[in-house]
């Protein structure tokens, strides 16, 4: 590696010693270590849901932990995010945290801009966060708001402003996720320039080619437990990738089911919306198509665009069932035609979450469930008890609020929702999207069983297993468009990242 | 590896470039927030001059209109930047003028009042802080629980301020057009500005409103400027009780019951957001000066109270629409239910 300390590890700057942390009965972390030195790039890698994101909310002092401790330097970190900043830890969120309507120079130095008697000493703001954005060497505008910013640039306005905070330890979380190859290329180079003038980087990514190319160490965790930590000149990209997925689900991977695609139901032609361009996609009966891509590809904005839950500026959907052809246009018409959608923000968009179970999955199907239009209660209760049970809704008590369920069971319910309607066409955006391992696998059945049924099922998944173990077709999307189309025997996880990252991948 | 030895490149130029004056004006133009509320005040004002010419004649009455629906909605307006809502700003007004025309001293009563307003504000903020009540609902209620409160203290009919004299001179301008009322209007515009574009705490309202979670995660203290904000609303809603007090030289408890409406539709004209973190004291401004002229020139032209408020309503509702963003959902959901709508008439 270029760093030459290498061989005479300096004293780390930050410890972090058995770190666990439950939310509600969910085991997030369990016992987790984490060390580094200066000047070191550390990664943090894991498979979503590993407990990557809640580690480092814990080090910038954003959550508790129920125990274990942290040091910084020596001294124990102790309260909130103000004594982390403090303390020099500094974090690049994966959810952009600057304020829309305010410049550059002002989110840089947001809630502790250089001020006389309370007035703000604009010149000196201005200075201050052209520094920041000289050491991270990117020129933006200084009064720009950020609201007029493209996604990559508000992402080096946040790393300026977590440099600016002249950390010790800077973290990044998923930092390239929205960057085109070229920008991502420029963003590890920085890294490696700040890392060379001692501050200590930690970098959690995916990417494993990414790890690869700039870090000196890695911590792998899965399922919220430490599985090892190992420098990276003395391991392997694939030996890295065995330690975050498991064995467990390499198995998995093996028993693809073999597709039998019938004719095609669905066929959009042509579609546009906003993020997407011009996309043609036909889906068959009893396929599974999958939808790869980056986060922001535009992927659930190309699947709503097709189901009619937002308007299309161009293009036309069309399903065919049994020789009928129908135009989709409005989601209503949608659903009456017999599609199905299962959005990726469930909470928000799949469910009520103060409703009960019942009133949940009654809502979609409420024609044949009521007479001259009232609702008839025991027609409900047999027929959502029977989907409870499809779906191994658990417990199986439909009169509890759905809000009271955990992730896992709250997907089940928005899936036994649209079961019961028996679709042609089911539109699955990250079904299992912070859902246990468990009913992850439930729901991987319940997807298959779909679609050995008959119906033709679309799934986006950015959780790049799933994606691969499930489709029997993957589409692979950027920018709005579709890159490549791969056939389950030439996909991996390789050539999909490939076709979603742009053609070149960083160091690989 | 290669990016490791590969000397890196030391800028990476990712903003627009810059060019001329012309480029620099258009950048600068597409920053505010206030377009909207100009091209309307612009066509108000063109059609006010050939129809009315009035209006601009006799200035005096249009800035005294524009003071009084304006004063209103510059402090509702630091609330709403917060994404907060204060509906009870009439009753504030209300209530610190009867306040005010209660008490025999003037000073003392010009105090007690602008006193009233601070606590309905921080009574206001106790709601929505630390009851943690949604303001709409916490300033509903004070807005029924104040007008209630006014009635009670005047006993149900207007109170005679004891010195007329000072309500009288009140009233005459200073200073060619210059009225204390437009003045006072001026400088609460002129510290407002200041405030929410120069000083720490106000340029924290939009880190408030525009991204609440950014804002916490700062370290900035979200709910001590909630407070501010309230505190700024009701101040302004007591200073323009005292101001209608002094010109009428009576404090009527049914004050400031058009004022409410107008003001939140000069605050959206201007280009305020109700969600918070957008908007400008500026484009409230520009927003009243639109409301005052247009309803000066109506009243001129001898067209109804109640016809003048359906040209409000008309005119909030363009502002809104012509909003791009808006311009373009409406057109795409008109389009896909038209679209929608053929389908259905052709069962293939």
């Amino acid at each position: 590696m270029t760093n030459s300390t290498h061989h005479e590890p300096p004293a780390p700057i930050l410890q972090a010693r058995g770190i666990s942390k439950r939310f509600g009965g969910a085991l997030a972390l369990a016992d987790v270590d984490l060390e580094v030195r200066p000047g070191e790039i550390h990664a943090v890698v894991g498979e979503n849901g590993a407990g990557k994101s809640t580690l480092m909310r814990i080090l910038a002092g954003i959550i508790t932990p129920d125990s274990g401790s942290i040091r910084v330097g020596g001294d124990e970190l102790e309260g909130g995010p103000r004594a982390a900043i403090d303390a020099g830890i500094a974090l690049v969120h994966q959810e952009l945290s600057l304020v829309p309507e305010m410049t550059v120079a002002e989110n840089i130095l947001l809630g502790a801009p250089p001020t006389t008697a309370g007035f703000i000493r604009s010149r000196q703001l201005k200075s201050i966060a052209r520094e920041a954005l000289d050491e991270i060497g990117v020129t933006v505008d200084l009064d720009e708001p950020i609201a007029r910013l493209s996604v990559s640039l508000r992402q080096f306005v946040e790393i300026a402003r977590a440099v600016a905070r002249k950390p010790r330890v800077l973290i990044l979380d998923e930092p390239t996720a929205t960057l085109t190859p070229a920008e991502t290329d420029y963003l590890l180079a920085m890294l490696q320039r700040l890392a060379s003038k001692g501050m200590a980087v930690i970098y959690i990514s995916h990417r494993i080619p990414e790890v690869f190319a700039i870090c000196e160490a890695v911590t792998i965790l899965r399922d919220g437990h430490l599985v090892e930590r190992t420098e990276i000149a003395s391991t392997t990209p694939s030996a890295v990738i065995d330690a975050m997925v498991g064995r467990e689900l390499q198995l998995d991977l093996q028993v693809r089911r073999t597709a039998n695609p019938g004719d095609v139901v669905i066929s959009a032609r042509g579609i546009k919306a906003p993020n997407v361009n011009d996309v043609d996609l036909d889906v068959r009966a009893g396929e599974i198509v999958g939808l790869g891509g980056l986060v922001g590809a535009g992927r659930t904005e190309l699947v709503r665009a097709i189901v009619g839950a937002d308007p299309r500026t161009a293009g036309t959907v069309t399903m065919t069932v049994d020789g009928r052809r129908t135009v989709i246009g409005s989601f209503q018409s949608a659903v009456r035609a017999g599609i199905g959608y299962v959005p990726e923000e469930r909470r928000v968009d799949g469910l009520a979450l103060t409703m009960s179970v019942s009133d949940n999955v009654a809502l979609p199907n409420r024609a044949e469930l009521s007479r001259a239009s009232v609702l008839r209660p025991k027609a409900i209760s047999a027929f959502v008890r029977r989907l409870a049970d499809v779906v191994g809704l658990r417990p199986p008590a439909i009169t509890r609020d759905v809000g009271e369920y955990s992730g896992g069971n709250q997907q089940k319910v928005v899936i036994a929702k649209w079961l019961g309607r028996k679709p042609d066409f089911i539109v699955l955006d990250e079904p299992t999207l912070g859902v246990d391992v468990g009913a992850k696998a439930e729901i991987h059945r319940l997807v298959r069983e779909l679609a050995d049924n008959g119906a033709a099922v679309l799934v986006v998944s950015s959780d790049l297993p799933e994606l691969l173990e499930l489709s029997d077709v993957i589409h692979v999307v950027r920018d709005g468009r579709i890159m490549g189309t791969l056939a389950q025997s030439e996909a991996d996880e390789k050539t999909v990242m490939s076709l979603a990252s742009g053609e070149t991948l960083v160091g690989a | 590896m290669s990016t490791a030895e590969k000397q890196p490149q030391t800028t990476m130029h990712l903003g627009a470039a810059r060019g001329g004056w012309f480029d620099q004006l258009k950048v600068t133009l597409a920053r505010r927030t206030e377009g909207r509320g100009l091209a309307l005040l612009s066509v108000v004002i063109v059609a006010a001059a050939i129809l009315e010419p009035v209006v601009f004649t006799s200035y005096q009455v249009t800035l005294g209109r524009v003071a009084l629906i304006g004063l209103v909605a510059l402090g509702l307006t630091a609330v709403i930047l917060m994404g907060e809502l204060d509906l009870s700003v009439a009753s504030t007004l209300a209530v610190s003028g009867v306040v005010m025309a209660s008490i025999p001293d003037l000073w003392l009563g010009i105090l007690a009042a602008l006193a009233t307003g601070l606590i309905i504000g921080a009574i206001n903020a106790f709601f929505v802080v630390v009851v943690g009540i949604n303001s709409f609902i916490a300033t509903l209620g004070m807005l029924f629980a104040l007008r209630g409160l006014a009635f009670v203290l005047s006993d149900e009919k207007p109170v005679r301020l004891t010195d007329i004299d000072a309500g009288i001179a009140f009233g005459a301008p200073l200073l060619g057009p210059i009225t204390p009322r437009v003045l006072l209007f001026v400088l609460a515009f002129v510290a407002l500005q200041i405030f929410l574009t120069r000083v720490k705490a106000g340029r924290e309202f939009y880190a408030v409103g525009g991204n609440r979670q950014a804002a916490v995660d700062a370290g900035i203290p979200v709910r001590r400027r909630i407070l501010t904000g309230f505190l700024i609303s009701g101040f302004v809603a007591s200073l323009a009780g005292i101001i209608n007090t002094l010109e009428r030289t009576a404090a009527d408890p049914t004050a400031g019951s058009t004022v409410l409406l107008a003001s939140f539709a000069a605050a959206i004209i201007g280009g305020v957001v109700l969600n918070g973190g957008r908007g400008s004291v500026l484009g409230t401004l520009i927003g009243a000066f639109s409301l005052g002229i247009l309803q000066i020139a109506l009243t001129l032209s001898g067209v109804q109270v109640d016809i003048q408020d359906i040209f409000i309503g008309v005119i909030l509702l363009l502002a809104v629409i012509t909003d791009p963003t808006n311009l373009r959902a409406a057109l795409a959901g008109v389009r896909s239910s038209l679209r929608s709508r053929e389908r259905a008439q052709t069962p293939v």
